[in-house]
């Protein structure tokens, strides 16, 4: 007998829809995906609506009053959820906005419309979803990348645990070959960054700038010390360092 | 010396034996990568570079790579075969504590169930190996690896001029006959590198403070010491010292299934105890969820635990996890540390 096939929606929130566009570019995957599963809802690829589905892959944080009410109703309609990327998994860049007073915020980007405008009016500090509901498994990563997202659709349709990383992007930078970058004078967030991204961005020269979280357990205090060994004042790191990490200080 | 085992080619020859292997083999050599030494894939004898001190990454991953299919499966037809990728390669500059490292690996994927994608690669593969001089975190005087005498097909001796040559196979004469004009070595070049091989011995900055065979022994009673939550409280965790080790071998073996949920590949992939979930099992219980008991355990499988099965230290001495490490955890100081601990018990 011919199962139903499962029901599948993706949801974006305050994000740039990026991880979506991650998931669109599976293109030699996507045809077997979608004989494996009915896409329901996806507002990057179809005008399609329904609050009928299994599970929802969600993307970017939560924002504004309104997603509160629209997150939560997507937890009552789904079996599973899925955070999508870093600025639902962590809050991700969005969260740099909590370092100000929000009524600056609005005023910054919008100006006079701060005061007429709905949903400008509705900011409230960022957040990743599960500061709001139950988050079943984490996509991480910004963008998140495509093997990973493969291997969460994988196993959910399995019925198997998916493998998230938990290990520090320091294991995925010696497996490169990588020199370190503290090394080469620079400094990284590695030791204490959750891998699963094959450290492309030291791969390529750049540092590592902490967007898939931290692993389980970071040991911060250490990498403080490191921090200041290598020269970095406690300014500049926090400076350096707020880019993804503002709304977890530590675990997640 | 006994200087019938010894020949000797110019620097000539050298460069006709890489361009000759380049022809013939996947070559991998030394090369220097952001101011550091380490193995490469090399094509001309130009990026070639012989060096004095370990490369960054072990050569290890040449016969154990970091991730390589073992089976491919078909869920639908439940059918699967075993996949064995191996190819003729020859290694280019592995020092002494790197070939012993080498020989350990060899017996540890010949043990129990022999491991067949190891040793295919291990048979098909060509170990050049040359002569090293020790930096601040060597240590393989202290661990009996300073020289070499099996592991290797040919060993280089750099000399003023020209290079002594040792082979330790027959494959190792046949392409040495057949890519150089090799001749016997004279007396002098054998005194040449015996005097090398005084300075080398005398120039170790750090040594172990107590005689290899004692070192088991002394790890069996540090259990309890006060060193592991010490440093157990500024480790990462990040498994470095694990994946740059040239003995670490452990790896996890995972199914990759595709998109369609029909085919798939197991794989297996380097992992390392150093990192939180290396030990955890089912329903999330960890053996070893602290840092400290983790590290308690990676010195130990070094020094004591493989002593036991194989008969060998499995630390070879070529500092590089205390190279790698951010927060100066220092394989040979610790052990230093639990010596005197020892001594004053």
């Amino acid at each position: 007998m011919e199962m139903e096939k499962p029901k599948v929606a993706f949801f974006s929130f305050t994000c740039c829809e990026g991880c979506q566009l991650m998931v669109l570019s599976c293109e030699d995957e996507l045809p077997d995906i979608l004989k494996l599963v009915n896409i329901v809802n996806f507002r990057e690829a179809m005008t399609e609506k329904s609050d009928d589905y299994d599970i929802a892959f969600v993307e970017g944080s939560i924002s504004r009053k309104e997603e509160i009410k629209k997150i939560k109703k997507i937890r009552n309609n789904a079996k599973i959820v899925v955070a999508l990327g870093a600025c639902s998994s962590t809050g991700g860049l969005n969260c740099l906005k909590n370092r100000f007073p929000m009524e600056d915020v609005k005023m910054s980007v919008y100006g006079k419309e701060a005061e007429t405008n709905y949903n400008v009016n509705d900011t409230i500090p960022a957040r990743p979803i599960d500061s709001i509901i139950h988050v079943d498994y984490y996509i991480h990563g910004c963008p998140i990348p495509k093997k990973e997202f493969l291997n969460v659709f994988t196993s959910l349709l399995l019925g198997k645990r998916p493998d998230i990383p938990n290990q520090p992007v320091c294991v995925e930078c010696k497996m490169a070959g990588n020199i370190c970058v503290f090394e080469k004078g620079m400094s990284c967030l590695g030791p204490v960054t959750r891998a699963g991204c094959d450290a492309i961005c030291v791969s390529y020269g750049a540092m590592c700038w902490g967007c898939r979280g931290y692993v389980d357990n970071p040991n911060t205090q250490s990498h403080g010390e490191t921090l200041k060994k290598y020269g970095l004042t406690v300014e500049s790191v926090i400076r350096k360092f707020s880019l993804y990490g503002k709304c977890k200080p530590e675990g997640k | 010396m006994d200087n019938k085992k010894y020949a000797f080619i110019t620097e000539k020859d050298f460069k006709g034996l890489v361009t000759g292997l380049i022809k013939e083999y996947k070559v991998f050599g030394t090369i220097k990568k952001d101011g550091f030494p380490a193995f490469a894939g090399i094509t001309s004898f130009d990026e070639l570079e012989l060096f004095q001190s370990p490369t960054h990454l072990s050569a290890k991953e040449f016969l154990f790579p970091q991730r390589e299919t073992l089976l491919k499966f078909n869920i639908q037809n439940k059918t699967h075969e075993p996949v064995i990728e191996s190819g003729e390669q020859v290694i280019i500059g592995m020092h002494s504590c790197d070939i012993h490292a080498l020989t350990l690996m060899d017996r540890v994927f010949a043990a129990g169930t022999p491991d067949p994608n190891y040793l295919s690669r291990r048979a098909k593969t060509i170990i050049i190996g040359t002569e090293c001089f020790p930096d601040k975190f060597c240590f393989c005087k202290s661990v009996g690896t300073m020289t070499v005498e099996e592991g290797f097909d040919i060993f280089l001796h750099k000399l003023k001029k020209g290079f002594l040559v040792r082979t330790g196979s027959v494959k190792g004469e046949e392409i040495l006959s057949r890519l150089t004009k090799s001749r016997p070595a004279a007396f002098k070049e054998i005194k040449e590198v015996e005097a090398l091989q005084k300075v080398k011995e005398g120039s170790f900055i750090t040594t172990l403070d107590a005689p290899a065979e004692e070192l088991p022994g002394i790890y069996e009673k540090s259990d309890n010491s006060p060193v592991w939550d010490r440093i157990g409280a500024i480790c990462y965790g990040c498994g470095s010292c694990n994946h740059v080790c040239p003995t670490c071998y452990c790896f996890d073996i995972k199914d990759e299934v595709k998109a369609n949920l029909k085919e798939g590949e197991r794989v297996r992939v380097w992992d390392g105890c150093m990192v939180e979930d290396f030990a955890k099992v089912a329903g999330d219980h960890n053996f070893r969820g602290l840092r400290a008991n983790r590290l308690k355990h990676r010195f130990n499988r070094k020094f004591r635990y493989l002593t036991g099965k194989f008969d060998a230290l499995f630390c070879v001495g070529c500092g590089r996890c205390s190279r790698t490490c951010l927060v100066n955890i220092n394989i040979a100081e610790i052990t230093n540390e639990l010596i005197r601990e020892h001594n004053k018990k």
